[in-house]
């Protein structure tokens, strides 16, 4: 009996050590974030922890591993051991606001960071990706000169940064009936998808294709990498969102034609800023909107 | 024990099958019976193929293996790692990225053998941990900046074939000799079919599954380097749900999950025809949530057939 319960008050007694001489620090933060299998999330995670860091603040940094159900929990975690505050990359719009909810509720402050949900937090720093799939398609419009056909890739269908930058690059679509959706599919965000849905188009449509607008650079990457192969990418242009390291250098090399810069440092950084003031209970602004950029050099 | 009667109609009836769908195809899009995109279609086929040979070994033998699509990813990732230009010569990314997969899927056979714990627990563990491990070796980002030689397996020609095209037929054929013209091939059928004979005839049942799990993985290494050159990163959340169509190609090629039956030739069709839908849906611009059900559908009216095959002998 005493053999089994010894390593676990050991063990409790261990973290019990830890979690108290950290509380003695500075404020604690606690993040959930979306997913830290996804290049961009990571990058915000890491800002987040390096600005919490110089500032004396001490994060708790989790994985919700894109299930809402599970963020809900890390939060409820969060609430128990009393974090100052709370910085949440939300999952889902819907499913995730009871973190939200509950938290406001144990008077803890909460920023939701990149993505939004339905309950209203005490702020939100992110970017707003409607203007993203506008920028992306103005772009093409400018570069065809109002005329030409396009092909769009989708991430996974029904998750808020497809839906919206869709809507985006529509609305310009629609301003603009010089420019033909020639069709439209989901790579899935995956790069090796891509890459074989744009090798099917380029036997479909072959020649007719003038831009391709993917919505993230992981498929912009696998577009180019099949127009290339098939000796076309000097005749198609192609768009993507998020601006990853990759997607930078293919700018750089001329191979894709421009991405749009989606600041992970700068929400990261917002976002800690804006819990940090919002502990000392200093005035923030409701939304803290960080521009998009147009990359093409 | 008939395994080779029983095969002949699930065979007909895939090559039957992939005949109708290709003829309907060609009639509704011009693109699709041409010879460039019979390339596209055959080298976007080559991943799923190999893994699907890999677990045709394994569900012959009783068992299953969901970790194909995480092996995938892990050994595709190790390789890009030593891929790098200038780094080492090309031969060691080829034996890190095929080693890495042998020895996910001996830790997968393994834990069958010496444990006893079923394939599908074991495997869907494996999924995770190789998962896991392919975050770690990335820290979680595209491995990018790969040598050109490296870059050459997924996207060279030889002979104006592409390479990734040639890497499908000798590994069929290869896997298809062992299958169908080896002592260790026969003994596959015969632990599939029945464990407890094949054990009281004197075959070593372990070896023989260990040999599968282990042949599995080494295939999912070398699919993991394919899909490495083919989008010239290593990608740590590449794969994934690559295991669903590679069971399902071998399914539909006629191996029954009850273990005991099943051959390469009618994987390979299974393989191509889950490639020539997928290519011809895109062709036609059908949306991908149709693409989903059309595809879920051919797969449940494979089993079905399997089961009336079944019911019948």
């Amino acid at each position: 009996m005493y053999k089994r319960i010894l390593p676990i008050a050991l063990l409790s007694a261990a973290i019990w050590s830890c979690s108290g001489s950290e509380k003695a620090g500075g404020p604690v933060i606690g993040v959930s974030m979306l997913s830290l299998q996804n290049e961009f999330v990571v990058n915000v995670a890491d800002e987040i922890e390096k600005k919490a860091g110089e500032a004396g603040a001490r994060v708790i940094i989790v994985d919700a591993e894109r299930s809402a159900l599970k963020q809900v929990e890390q939060v409820e975690s969060f609430i128990a051991q009393k974090v100052d505050a709370i910085i949440l990359n939300p999952c889902e719009v819907e499913a995730s606001s009871p973190a939200v909810e509950k938290a406001k509720a144990a008077g803890i402050p909460v920023v939701n960071v990149n993505s939004e949900t339905n309950a209203v937090p005490s702020a939100f720093v992110g970017s707003d990706d409607v203007e993203a799939g506008r920028i992306a398609m103005r772009y093409i419009n400018e570069q065809l000169k109002g005329k030409g056909n396009v092909l769009m890739m989708h991430g996974y269908m029904g998750q808020a940064a497809q839906i919206q930058r869709d809507k985006g690059a529509k609305e310009i679509l629609a301003q603009n009936p010089g420019l033909k959706l020639l069709a439209e599919q989901s790579g899935q965000w995956d790069r090796s998808k891509a890459m074989s849905l744009t090798e099917n188009w380029i036997q479909s449509y072959g020649p007719q294709i003038n831009a391709i607008f993917a919505q993230n650079d992981e498929m912009g990457m696998g577009a180019v990498k099949a127009l290339t192969e098939a000796g076309l990418k000097d005749k198609v242009i192609v768009v993507s969102i998020d601006a990853i390291p990759d997607a930078l250098a293919a700018v750089k090399k001329g191979t894709l034609n421009a991405t749009v810069f989606q600041n992970a440092a700068e929400q990261g950084s917002k976002a800690v800023e804006t819990a940090l003031k919002l502990i000392k209970k200093e005035e923030v602004e409701e939304k803290v909107i960080i521009p998009f950029k147009l990359v093409t050099e | 024990m008939k395994p080779k009667s029983a095969n002949y109609i699930g065979q007909y009836g895939i090559a039957i099958a992939f005949a109708g769908i290709c003829v309907v195809l060609a009639f509704l899009h011009p693109a699709f019976l041409t010879l460039s995109n019979i390339r596209v279609i055959l080298t976007q086929v080559s991943i799923n193929a190999l893994l699907a040979f890999g677990v045709t070994f394994v569900i012959i033998t009783g068992g299953i293996d969901l970790s194909l699509g995480s092996v995938l990813a892990a050994a595709g990732i190790v390789a890009a790692l030593l891929a790098h230009p200038g780094e080492y010569p090309l031969v060691v990314p080829i034996a890190a990225g095929i080693g890495s997969g042998l020895l996910m899927g001996a830790f997968n056979g393994l834990i069958v053998t010496r444990c006893k714990v079923p394939p599908f627990i074991v495997t869907l563990g494996t999924m995770t941990i190789a998962r896991g491990l392919a975050l770690i070796l990335s820290k979680g980002r595209p491995v990018s900046n790969l040598s050109d030689s490296f870059n050459f397996i997924g996207g060279g020609t030889f002979a104006g074939i592409p390479f990734p095209i040639l890497v499908l037929l000798v590994t069929f054929l290869g896997c298809a000799l062992l299958l169908s013209k080896t002592t260790w091939g026969r003994y596959m059928y015969a632990v599939g079919g029945n464990e407890l004979a094949a054990r009281a005839s004197g075959i070593d049942v372990g070896k023989v599954k260990m040999m599968v799990y282990t042949i599995c993985g080494g295939l999912a290494g070398m699919a993991g380097i394919l899909l490495t050159s083919r989008i010239t990163t290593g990608q740590p959340n590449a794969g994934m749900g690559f295991e669903l169509d590679a069971i399902a190609a071998a399914i539909i090629g006629g191996t029954s999950t009850a273990g005991g039956t099943g051959n390469m030739v009618g994987t390979l069709l299974g393989a191509l025809l889950i490639g020539v839908i997928s290519n011809g849906l895109d062709l036609m611009n059908v949306s991908s949530y149709y693409q989903l059900v059309v595809k879920g559908f051919i797969i449940v009216a494979a089993v079905v057939l399997d089961s009336f095959n079944k019911n019948r002998h």
